[in-house]
């Protein structure tokens, strides 16, 4: 039997920021999920089933948030289910969701991400939290923090790719600034190299500045058996191609403790279902959890064959070839963890649309956007290729 | 309006199939596990090896190791090690070793921390040099 091909009828992304009207996880939930559904032109009745995607349990203080969600949402009687995988929770979401309709199971999903990430527990709780992210029995018992592990992958792939401080840079000022034109982006801001240099160390080579934050928020979309989509979203952003792998736990159990292995192998699944090559994408959206996860994505994803040259000329940049972190990224745009995935595919489906924020959106319309999330140093990866009505 | 939540828990984890692993650790030994195929040491141990093979057998290793990649910063002092007789590396916490040292070994019992749980902290202290 052909698989069914899946339309992004909705798309909708929440402000990321740290919340402090009063409001829940629940609200901003429910506010993304409508805004979706209206773009979408669907009826709350056609939903078939929901996901959820939320990192944990302690950020939310809520066991089964598919089934409170689902109350919310005014869908009880839909499927309900939570996805989670670390920071690739969101994509894997978008990924089960669009597998139940390519099975011909579900005609339309609604996929909502969110977390509370910022207004709910302290910084310190959150960051032990996340240590929590490694195995527990073994890297764990070290006491090492997120930022350290991500340190010393980066140092490992800076002996591969000749990359440094000032590329960091670059990548940070580059983020934030589209941020600004992100009315919904949590760090919007212009830096200068010298702010970034004189920003706590946290660990070497990564300072404060190179770091995503810590937000609050929430994203949604509508997927849909193309077959079934309502007769105004027949042009709308399809699903061209999954992939998603894995790669050891343990940093120091892999080949090259620098290389997301698993995010490469990730992308050449998505590519083989879509049928494309990396040089093809038009715009992506990239896991930028530090300034140096997005170089070694950008390694991993096959966009670049000579990094350092492509981040000076400005391939990247808001007008160049293949921008990158148009929304401004998790480090600009910021990052609910179970939102982020969410909205990585949001952003891609309305850029393709041309219904993103003006200022960001391209000239022309894209043919093909990449979605790229991971969660753990790139030990669950999952990527997603969408294609435009252009292409 | 808000509604606050103290919550307090306290695990037990089961060091399960990693015994000889942590019990190693309670006692300042590196055990690792060797693969009964190809011969690989994995430090922490791996249950399945890259050739596939399930069958392994737990070895001690010296404790000492050489750091490949270190961080500093606010956060502490990391990095990536090679254990000597390791095939695999491991991650550590680092304990009075200022650069450039190069060179440490596994901190020992005696040494434990506050909270008296097995700890991955590589030393210079001559002590745990000595003990071996």
């Amino acid at each position: 039997m052909a698989q069914s091909k899946v339309t992004v009828c909705g798309a909708a992304i929440t402000a990321f920021n740290r919340r402090t009207d009063g409001s829940s996880f629940r609200d901003w939930a429910l506010a993304a999920f409508e805004d979706a559904l209206t773009l979408s032109s669907l009826e709350r009745r056609d939903i078939d089933a929901l996901i959820v995607a939320s990192e944990s349990d302690f950020f939310s203080l809520q066991l089964n948030p598919a089934s409170v969600l689902a109350t919310d949402l005014g869908l009880v009687g839909s499927s309900t289910m939570r996805v989670e995988g670390g920071g690739a929770s969101g994509q894997l979401a978008v990924h089960t969701a669009a597998r139940f309709i390519q099975s011909g199971a579900y005609k339309h999903v609604a996929v909502v991400g969110v977390d509370p990430s910022a207004s709910q527990l302290s910084g310190p709780t959150i960051k032990s939290l996340y240590s929590f992210s490694f195995d527990a029995w073994t890297d764990g018992l070290s006491g090492v923090s997120a930022t350290a592990l991500y340190a010393l992958s980066f140092q490992a792939f800076m002996q591969r790719i000749p990359v440094s401080q000032q590329h960091l840079g670059l990548v940070t000022q580059q983020n934030r600034a589209n941020a600004t034109f992100n009315p919904r982006a949590h760090l919007g801001k212009i830096h200068s190299q010298q702010e970034i240099d004189e920003s706590t160390l946290l660990a070497t080579p990564y300072r404060r500045l190179h770091c995503s934050p810590l937000s609050d928020g929430a994203a949604s979309l509508i997927l849909s058996a193309s077959s079934h989509s309502p007769s105004s979203r027949k042009s709308a952003p399809t699903i061209a191609g999954l992939g998603a792998a894995s790669d050891s736990v343990h940093l120091g159990a892999r080949s090259d403790a620098g290389d997301f292995a698993a995010k490469r192998l990730a992308m050449q699944r998505a590519c083989r279902e879509a049928d494309i090559q990396p040089t093809q994408i038009n715009i992506a959206e990239v896991y930028d959890a530090y300034a140096g996860a997005q170089l070694q994505a950008i390694d991993a994803l096959g966009l670049s064959d000579n990094i350092p040259n492509d981040l000076q000329s400005g391939r990247f940049d808001i007008h160049g070839q293949c921008p990158i972190n148009l929304s401004g990224g998790l480090m600009g745009q910021g990052a609910p963890v179970g939102a982020t995935g969410v909205a990585q595919t949001a952003t891609c489906a309305l850029l393709l649309e041309g219904l993103y924020e003006e200022k960001l959106q391209p000239q022309s319309l894209p043919q093909f956007a990449l979605a790229d999330t991971h969660g753990g140093v790139c030990t669950t990866a999952a990527v997603t290729l969408l294609a435009g009505a252009a292409a | 309006m808000t509604i606050d939540y103290q919550l307090t828990l306290e695990y037990t984890l089961q060091s399960g199939w990693l015994e000889p692993f942590v019990r190693g650790l309670q006692q300042g030994i590196a055990t690792a596990r060797r693969c009964t195929s190809c011969e690989k040491t994995s430090y922490p141990p791996i249950r399945v090896c890259k050739c596939n093979h399930t069958g392994g057998e737990w070895v001690r290793l010296s404790g000492e190791a050489h750091i490949v990649h270190r961080c500093d910063g606010s956060e502490g002092s990391f990095a990536l090690v090679q254990f000597i007789g390791a095939d695999t590396r491991t991650v550590v916490r680092l304990e009075n070793m200022p650069e450039p040292d190069a060179i440490g070994y596994l901190k020992s019992p005696l040494t434990k921390n506050a909270n008296d749980k097995p700890v991955l902290v590589l030393t210079t202290d001559q002590q745990d040099k000595a003990r071996r």
